[in-house]
């Protein structure tokens, strides 16, 4: 049965209605609204909100504070991207290959996703902690107490540090959607080559890596857009700090819109953000598209 | 192709778009459209004013004490203070256990307080339309200023010995004397070593480098995670070079005779170069609630704090031996953080529009500022009490002592962030100076940049707060 063009559907409509409501009150009148509020001076608290052209854009273009958070966001994009994919890649194939006890695997590597990433930012800082740490224990424990290392405090390591947290509570939600397309594989392919001499690296490379390129999609967009917003373990483990070493772009605008009551250059922050997001996005996906494999 | 850069558009609408415009909109949505009585007080009017002398206009808190009721139903407050310092954490728990004994159709909630990062966690619980009924406030201007604040009543105001009035109307009820900072340290390794308390700023730099020769020990240990940590030593080092040169410097600066690059300002940032490297390995990733432990594990000599650590020193060892010395400036003086401050207990104003909110909040202070009440808080936190009628408190002899400094100091007076009037900061303009001084600390930034920076910081914040003009302040 087909209806009338132009007819509007009432039944549809009562199904998309409650989501398109929510989406708009809570999605797009915001992010319109933030447009607005970047141009003014509102500091978050007060009634009054003064507008004040493109000062809070250019404030942004000359401010070495927004520099480093735009270069700390890419550290750890880029980082999270790479690291996050290769780990929950190696998993998903260690987990596809294991005999038995494939779901105990599957399950153990999923845990950490469970966790909040407060709380694990409040393990991982005790774990990292110079002097009752984990880490430096262990170390000290087996004779290598000049390796010490103040791994939040010392500016070089931080970021990595991060990084290395996000990595580990993320990778087992990647690991699934590769096993899951690792799973979709025909093994007749994989025999196939096999019978005609492939090694094992050129299995993967020229057969099980294009036919899962739809999951490297996936799970890079997913890791980037992660790592330009990563906040909870930046606000539990370090607070931007030492000094600014580890403020992103999300936590520079949370510390100003919301500490420093400048909601109006918080929000522009934001908006730059989004455009950041947007271009980003756009290159990966016709980057990463290009690649896929259509079976 | 058009659909794909659509998916691509609504990803990042759906992710920066949460991030950047909920936050806005629902400071936006939760904006009382009401005028309450601070709203638009004249900043600049902000003066310590002494007990009234029309005390005793309030309710007969007598009777109610004794469990009549105060409120025409059932009421709940609830009640948020920063909550990071274990000894406040205790106290507030006990008063607020015995005021609900006490009250049975009135229950004060407390709500959790985030302690390291308070004045953000208020403005985030105000953005998203969760004020707390009755807090701990700190940037009392700022919440005065946006009508966010109800004024206490004069029988309240008369509690105490001096209170801080915005327009002639007093907003909190502070909770004690400004937390005096001093070096607190570990009494036995300084017996056995023959060590003593120094008696200028030469002196005390001899000893650290004594101690730190001896390698027992770090001589300092720094809570360098909290920023507000670091504001302790910061501001020794401020009223060492600074405040004792133009006590009224912020102000200069916002009229444009002085800038962050001043020399003084310089030579701050040298001071604390200079006492910084004695502090222990990891000190910018210690947070102040560990620092406790490097003391009575005999992993540091000294720590320097305010007096609210004798109660948690005492209580994670109390065979601990601690003593107290204030730290001299390089001039000889003996400067000291201490007097009244602008923060303290306040009433929503929002809260204050329901009657039986307002009494019962009003109830909660008097009870909380009883001598009996009040004297579980100050021994818990060794806080100076500023009540009238003070409490008789049991204080350990390291107190004695630091009250006994504040009367002999050579100057008193609060903290470099804590002043009013012309010399009130730009929000959070503390903040971004405590991380640059870890910058500079870490090596990662220079003197002179780190005051460049500074000066940027202050011209952006001038535009928006300058109490000299008048922006930010109506």
């Amino acid at each position: 049965m087909t209806k009338k063009k132009g007819k509007i559907d009432k039944t549809a409509m009562l199904f998309i209605g409650p989501a398109f409501i929510l989406f708009t009150v809570f999605v797009v009148v915001p992010t319109i609204s933030s447009f607005y509020y970047s141009l003014t001076s509102w500091d978050g608290v007060s009634p009054k909100v003064t507008f004040i052209g493109l000062a809070n854009y250019k404030e942004i273009f000359t401010s070495a504070r927004f520099g480093n958070a735009l270069k700390n966001t890419f550290i750890l994009t880029v980082f999270i991207s790479i690291f996050e994919n290769a780990f929950a890649l190696g998993l998903a194939l260690m987990v596809d290959h294991v005999r038995w006890g494939k779901n105990v695997f599957r399950s153990a590597f999923y845990i950490p996703v469970l966790i909040s990433g407060i709380v694990s930012g409040f393990i991982w800082k005790i774990m990292y902690n110079y002097n009752f740490g984990t880490f430096n224990s262990l170390l000290q424990g087996a004779g290598l107490g000049e390796y010490k290392q103040d791994w939040l405090g010392n500016t070089a390591l931080t970021l990595l540090m991060i990084g290395i947290v996000m990595v580990w509570k993320g990778a087992g939600y990647y690991m699934i959607i590769y096993l899951a397309s690792l799973q979709s594989v025909s093994p007749e392919l994989i025999e196939a080559a096999e019978i005609d001499g492939a090694s094992a690296w050129q299995r993967f490379k020229s057969i099980t890596i294009p036919l899962i390129s739809g999951a490297f999609t996936i799970n890079l967009t997913l890791s980037l857009i992660k790592g330009l917003k990563v906040f909870d373990e930046i606000n539990v483990m370090t607070d931007g700090g030492p000094g600014f070493t580890s403020e992103t772009l999300v936590y520079l605008l949370y510390k100003v819109g919301f500490n420093e009551g400048r909601q109006g250059f918080g929000t522009a922050v934001g908006v730059m953000l989004l455009f950041i997001i947007i271009i980003l996005n756009a290159v990966q996906q016709k980057f990463l598209k290009s690649r896929e494999v259509q079976m | 192709m058009k659909r794909r850069t659509m998916a691509a558009f609504l990803a990042a609408v759906l992710t920066a778009g949460a991030l950047a415009g909920c936050g806005n909109d629902a400071g936006k949505t939760d904006t009382p459209a009401y005028n309450a009585a601070g709203s638009g007080a004249d900043h600049a009017a902000a003066a310590p004013t002494e007990a009234g002398d029309d005390a005793g206009a309030g309710a007969d808190t007598d009777a109610d004490a004794a469990g009549g009721s105060i409120v025409s139903a059932p009421t709940e407050l609830t009640y948020i203070f920063a909550d990071g310092d274990e000894g406040a954490k205790a106290a507030m728990n006990e008063i607020v256990n015995k005021f609900n004994e006490t009250y049975p159709d009135i229950t004060v909630t407390i709500e959790p307080g985030n302690g390291g990062a308070y004045s953000e966690f208020i403005k985030t619980k105000d953005s998203v339309g969760e004020f707390p009924d009755v807090m701990e406030m700190r940037d009392t201007a700022v919440y005065v200023r946006a009508g966010k604040l109800e004024p206490l009543p004069d029988d309240i105001v008369a509690l105490f010995k001096t209170t801080t009035a915005f327009d002639g109307k007093v907003y909190t009820a502070p909770f004690a004397g400004e937390n005096t900072n001093g070096i607190i340290y570990n009494k036995t390794y300084f017996d056995e070593n023959g060590l003593t308390e120094p008696t200028t700023y030469d002196e005390f730099i001899e000893l650290c480098q004594t101690i730190q020769d001896k390698g027992d020990m770090a001589p300092l240990v720094v809570g360098g995670q909290d920023i507000w940590h670091m504001g302790f030593w910061f501001h020794k080092a401020y009223n060492d070079q600074v405040l004792s040169q133009d006590p009224d410097f912020i102000e200069h600066c916002y009229d444009g005779s002085k800038d962050f690059s001043d020399e003084t300002f310089k030579k701050t940032f040298e001071e604390m170069q200079q006492i910084m490297q004695y502090a222990q390995d990891g000190w910018s990733s210690t947070p102040d609630a560990q620092i406790t432990t490097f003391m009575v594990n005999d992993m540091a000599a000294m720590m320097y704090s305010g007096t609210h650590m004798f109660s948690q020193i005492a209580a994670a060892d109390p065979d601990f031996e601690m003593g107290w010395f204030p730290v001299p400036s390089p001039d000889g003086k003996t400067r000291l953080v201490g007097g009244g401050g602008v923060g303290g207990l306040a009433i929503s104003a929002e809260a204050a529009k329901d009657p039986d909110k307002k009494a019962a909040a009003e109830e909660f202070i008097r009870f909380f500022y009883a001598p009996e009440n009040y004297k579980i808080y100050c021994e818990k936190l060794s806080a100076i009490p500023v009540t009238v009628d003070e409490p008789e408190l049991e204080a350990m002899d390291v107190f004695k002592e630091v009250v006994e400094a504040t009367n002999n100091a050579d100057d008193l007076a609060p903290m470099w962030n804590g002043r009013v009037g012309n010399n009130e900061l730009p929000p959070d303009f503390r903040n971004f100076t405590y991380k640059t001084l870890i910058e500079v600390l870490q090596g990662t930034r220079d003197i002179d940049s780190a005051c460049e920076e500074l000066n940027k910081t202050w011209k952006v914040g001038m535009e928006s707060f300058n109490p000299l003009t008048g922006v930010g302040i109506e």
